[in-house]
């Protein structure tokens, strides 16, 4: 440099040696442009994670400057990158005829920076100093250049412009997204505009794309993955979409309906896989820019949407209400056959259906909020009410006293539709059951207005007494079964309530209770089909008791009460069928969970003890019984079988834990409650035996046992000292098994290794919990002149006379060997520490011997 | 297409039905089909379309219940397969006879003598040493379409 540094020039310089120092990318960028350098190798960049590093970069700008430097350093920043990205047709044009690409990634990459840190509106003004158009139509230019570029990609390669492309999307997702409060989020007109035409551009390619695709070979074998990958670059399409809402419905209307003008048209004639296709996209699309994800909550409609249109104040004019009419009458049309046949290909009532799911979960009768109305800053009192106007007809639209019940009943009627006219289409109707009706039974108000719908009660009594739905795989009979269940909460009373949820499981325990008591029961049962019969059932049951509620447990109660000794019969019949086996082990687990807490003393004592006679069963069909197979394969299908039993068996008995920290039933008399702590050491005492430590290597079972038994310990010591000398021994010597032995692992990758070494950690932790409950317990009982743990820690003599140490001493020993000479995490020192107090303080003797042990060994070294 | 296979073999059959149609989406993982003729158990479905817009097909990957192979189908998931009837009836071990065929206690006391043990050596093993310990074991027969095999045993005896 030939002139003396100013001191923007030495502050920028000190700048970008902190940066250098942490993050060398933007520091290349800055030191280039800073002075005035040509760049060198520019494909170190490429494999960097970009946007985090900038936007941490551009922090630390951020931190050393104010506004008008921060201003000032941008605008060389981006006049450094300028030429790298402008003209966008000409840098696209010379890329294709083989310039590289890097830096014009890198010009897309600094742009990406900029916008994390900018408003719209001063990302737009900084070109503007350099050129008569601002950063924001330039974008624009860019983006549409390329996403043309990616469509006219005919390879499989990823190629510069996916990456481009999703720089610039997370360009465009960094200056939209909704901000908290204290931001100025608003696009200058252009802006608007810029944003309309990148919108129009994307979805024409994306039309494109979806044409060109149906002559692709591979099969899209997993629908899931491609929406949910798709999500992140819908996402950002719906932002730019919702910056030009004025433009984009319209248009998204138009594309619309001249799709289906195609399709009728060119019906019977014509194949229809292009355009069906090309409605695919616009659905997913259509559904991402009028709603949002929720994520758990209900989501409300977005507010870009709710703003604009401000002079529309007719419902049916509203250019949203428009778009969404004209997709809910098509998705209508599905309930046609011909239609069916002729135009709603499985693909395209999964998209159809995604859309309704999504759709619904906010415009269907949503709450009347009164909120909303606080962020208006119109100048006066006219446009504010015109706007208000406007709002409440787009939020009133699909209002409970609108058109709320009547498209309420399209989507019950279209869901049925997928349920019993596409046939094996498990994806399609995987896709009513979870995600579509499960929106449809969430609130309260709409299960009000679907129990009084037509078709809701025939889809409930097609459930309950035909034979149609049966078709349906299991798992999604147990959805729809808790679907059916769950929507009793729109009845008007609690005995409608549970005479709804007894109407829907009739059938099923009246089939369970007669199958059971079948004299030929045992030739019957094996046959495949009752087989089928019993799973179906089974899987509804299971279905039924997870929708259990305060206002219908009762019926559900009874549900289960009604099939208890029939299930003990189907588990003794069964006992070689696995997959029957954990249907029923489940149903009592999902059945218990959703019943314990309400009982009476009187339902509790029967429910524990069905649930011990259903453990002692189960450990006799299965104990000391060994699998024999030709095939390896086979064999560890049915360990995992055995494993995923274990579980239920571990979950069965932790639920029942729960009736002793949660209990709503109105009791008082203390004597007739069923001892809990009892049931559950009976319970781990018969299932102990099935766990082999083979099995104990199984993550999962290994944390489910031991945080059983740490609880055990922790909340009813007392009861461990009742235990016999066997039961005990058995326990504490799982307790030192969790101790010491960490699972081998042979995992497939570093990060499952790490939480495969977290999850170890804290099961040592509970178990470390676990010895320093015992030991607290004892020293405190003997410290009030009490037995504590009695012989147990005191040691006994076995059958053969010899003494066998006492509890206490035993880990005492093992601890401090784990402590001393084994390895484990530093995680566990403070509960290590936490065991041994009490350790040392019950056995201080044994301890100063061992200590004085290791100071003789260490002179003898010296 | 084996559908048509499987419906001329089993009406062949005399007495009760060795096979049920079922539904090809409704079998699941851990479900019996029939594949080639042979009873299998399978261990993985996967589901794919026929063209983008089309109906959707079954993977299905089972092993066979009997000789341990690994067999494939596809099916479309709207047809019916033939979903094989599996027995299994428990036996007291009463024998082992040098000729390779065990001796079975039924339950209405009579004695089953026909059923050989298996040839691979660990499984063989595995009968033999619990029966030379003299330990009450308790074998478990599958039979499916006209095979059968002990697949389980068990130790009756006391702890």
């Amino acid at each position: 440099m030939a002139q003396e540094p100013t001191s923007s020039e030495q502050i920028c310089g000190a700048a970008a040696w902190i940066i250098r120092e942490g993050m060398k990318i933007t520091a290349h960028s800055a030191l280039c442009v800073f002075k005035r350098q040509p760049r060198g190798e520019n494909e170190w960049f490429m494999n960097r994670p970009v946007s985090k590093t900038h936007g941490a970069a551009a922090w630390i700008i951020v931190e050393l400057y104010n506004g008008q430097m921060q201003e000032h350093h941008l605008l060389q920043m981006l006049s450094g990158i300028i030429q790298w990205i402008n003209p966008p047709d000409a840098v696209s044009t010379a890329i294709e005829c083989g310039k590289s690409e890097s830096e014009m990634l890198d010009g897309c990459r600094a742009l990406l920076s900029i916008a994390t840190i900018t408003t719209p509106m001063m990302f737009d003004k900084l070109l503007k100093s350099l050129s008569p158009f601002g950063t924001l139509s330039l974008l624009s230019t860019l983006t549409c250049e390329v996403v043309k570029a990616r469509v006219a990609n005919t390879t499989e390669e990823e190629t510069w412009s996916y990456v481009a492309r999703d720089i610039l999307l997370d360009t465009w997702t960094a200056l939209l997204v909704p901000t908290v409060s204290g931001r100025n989020d608003a696009l200058p007109p252009e802006g608007i505009h810029a944003a309309a035409i990148v919108f129009n551009m994307i979805v024409e390619c994306e039309l494109k794309a979806a044409s060109a695709s149906v002559f692709d070979d591979e099969d899209n074998s997993d629908y899931q993955a491609s929406i949910s990958a798709m999500d992140q670059r819908l996402s950002s399409y719906a932002l730019i979409a919702r910056a030009a809402i004025d433009v984009t419905v319209p248009l998204l209307t138009r594309l619309f309906s001249e799709r289906l003008a195609l399709l009728h048209q060119g019906r019977g004639t014509t194949n229809p896989t292009g355009t069906l296709e090309e409605l695919y996209s616009l659905l997913l699309i259509t559904g991402h820019v009028l709603a949002d994800e929720g994520e758990g909550e209900t989501p409300l409609i977005p507010e870009a949407l709710q703003a604009h249109f401000v002079d529309i104040v007719e419902a049916e004019k509203h250019p949203v209400v428009v778009l969404s009419c004209s997709i809910i009458r098509f998705a209508e049309q599905s309930i046609d056959p011909e239609m069916r046949a002729s135009i709603f290909s499985p693909r395209l009532m999964e998209a159809v259906i995604w859309f309704l799911a999504r759709w619904s979960n906010t415009y269907l009768m949503p709450f009347e909020s009164r909120r909303g109305n606080n962020c208006i800053s119109g100048p006066d009192h006219e446009s504010q009410h015109r706007s208000q106007l406007s709002r409440k007809a787009l939020i009133g639209f699909c209002g409970e006293h609108n058109q709320g019940k009547l498209v309420l009943d399209i989507i019950v009627r279209i869901s049925m539709t997928t349920l019993i006219s596409y046939p094996g289409e498990k994806d399609l109707q995987a896709l009513t059951c979870y995600q579509l009706l499960t929106v449809l039974v969430r609130r309260r108000n709409l299960c009000v207005h679907l129990v009084t719908l037509d078709s809701w009660r025939n889809l409930a009594n097609a459930f309950a007494n035909e034979r149609s739905l049966f078709s349906l795989t299991a798992p999604h009979q147990r959805s729809l079964a808790e679907t059916l269940a769950r929507s009793a909460i729109g009845m008007g009373n609690t005995e409608a309530a549970n005479q709804h949820v007894r109407d829907l499981v009739g059938h099923m325990t009246a089939y369970l209770v007669d199958i059971s008591s079948k004299d030929d029961l045992t030739t019957v049962a094996q046959q495949p089909d009752a087989i089928l019969s019993v799973s179906c059932l089974l899987e509804r049951l299971r279905g039924a008791a997870r929708a259990s509620q305060p206002r219908t447990w009762k019926a559900i109660y009874e549900m289960g009460f009604s099939v208890m000794n029939p299930l003990l019969t189907l588990l003794e019949i069964y006992k070689h069928e696995s997959a029957v086996v954990y249907l029923i082990l489940k149903f009592v687990v999902n059945w218990v969970d959703g019943q314990i807490s309400f009982l009476e003393a009187k339902d509790t004592a029967v429910v524990v003890n069905f649930c011990m006679r259903l453990l002692q069963l189960y450990s006799s069909h299965n104990i000391g019984k060994i699998s024999l197979s030709l095939s390896s394969r086979l064999l560890n299908e049915a360990k995992t079988e055995k494993y995923k039993d274990l579980r239920a068996l571990l979950q069965l008995l932790t639920n029942l834990c729960s009736k002793d920290l949660v209990d709503f039933s109105s009791d008082s008399c203390e004597a007739e409650n069923t001892d809990i702590a009892q049931v559950i050491y009976l319970g781990l005492h018969i299932v102990m035996p099935l766990i082999s430590v083979d099995l104990l290597k199984y993550p999962k079972l290994r944390h489910d046992y031991f945080a059983l038994l740490s609880h055990m310990f922790e909340v009813y010591p007392e009861k461990v000292a009742q235990l016999n000398a066997e039961a005990f021994a058995h326990l504490l010597g799982t307790l030192d098994y969790g101790i010491h032995h960490q699972a081998s692992w042979q995992v497939a990758s570093k990060d499952m290794l790490h939480a495969a070494k977290i999850a170890d950690t804290e099961v040592v932790n509970m178990c470390l919990r676990a010895l320093n409950a015992l030991a607290s317990y004892h020293y405190k009982e003997r410290g009030a002149g009490k037995e504590g743990l009695g012989s147990h820690a005191a040691g006994l003599k076995d059958l053969n006379g010899n003494l066998q140490e006492g509890v206490l001493s035993r880990f005492l020993k093992s601890l401090l060997q784990l402590l001393l000479f084994e390895d484990y995490s530093t995680e566990l020192v403070s509960s290590a520490a936490d065991a041994l107090l009490p350790l040392i303080l019950c056995e201080q003797g044994l301890y100063q011997a061992i200590f004085l042990n290791y100071c003789s060994e260490l002179d003898k070294l010296i | 297409m084996s559908d048509e296979e499987h419906h001329f073999e089993s009406k062949a059959d005399a007495g009760a039905s060795k096979t049920f149609p079922q539904q090809a989406g409704t079998i699941r993982k851990n479900g019996y089909l029939v594949i080639k003729g042979r009873p299998c158990k399978v261990v993985e479905v996967s589901t794919s379309k026929t063209g983008k817009h089309g109906h959707a097909k079954c993977h299905f990957v089972a092993i066979d219940i009997f000789n341990g192979k690994k067999l494939e189908d596809i099916v479309p998931s709207s047809h019916n397969c033939d979903v094989p009837h599996v027995n299994r009836t428990d036996y007291q071990l009463i024998d082992i006879s040098e000729d390779g065929f065990v001796s079975l206690l039924t339950e209405n006391g009579s004695t089953k003598d026909d059923l050989r043990l298996p040839t691979d050596d660990n499984l063989l093993s595995q009968i033999k040493d619990g029966f030379a310990e003299g330990k009450d074991l308790v074998v478990s027969v599958m039979s499916a379409m006209g095979e059968e095999q002990i697949n389980a045993l068990k130790d009756i005896g006391p702890k």
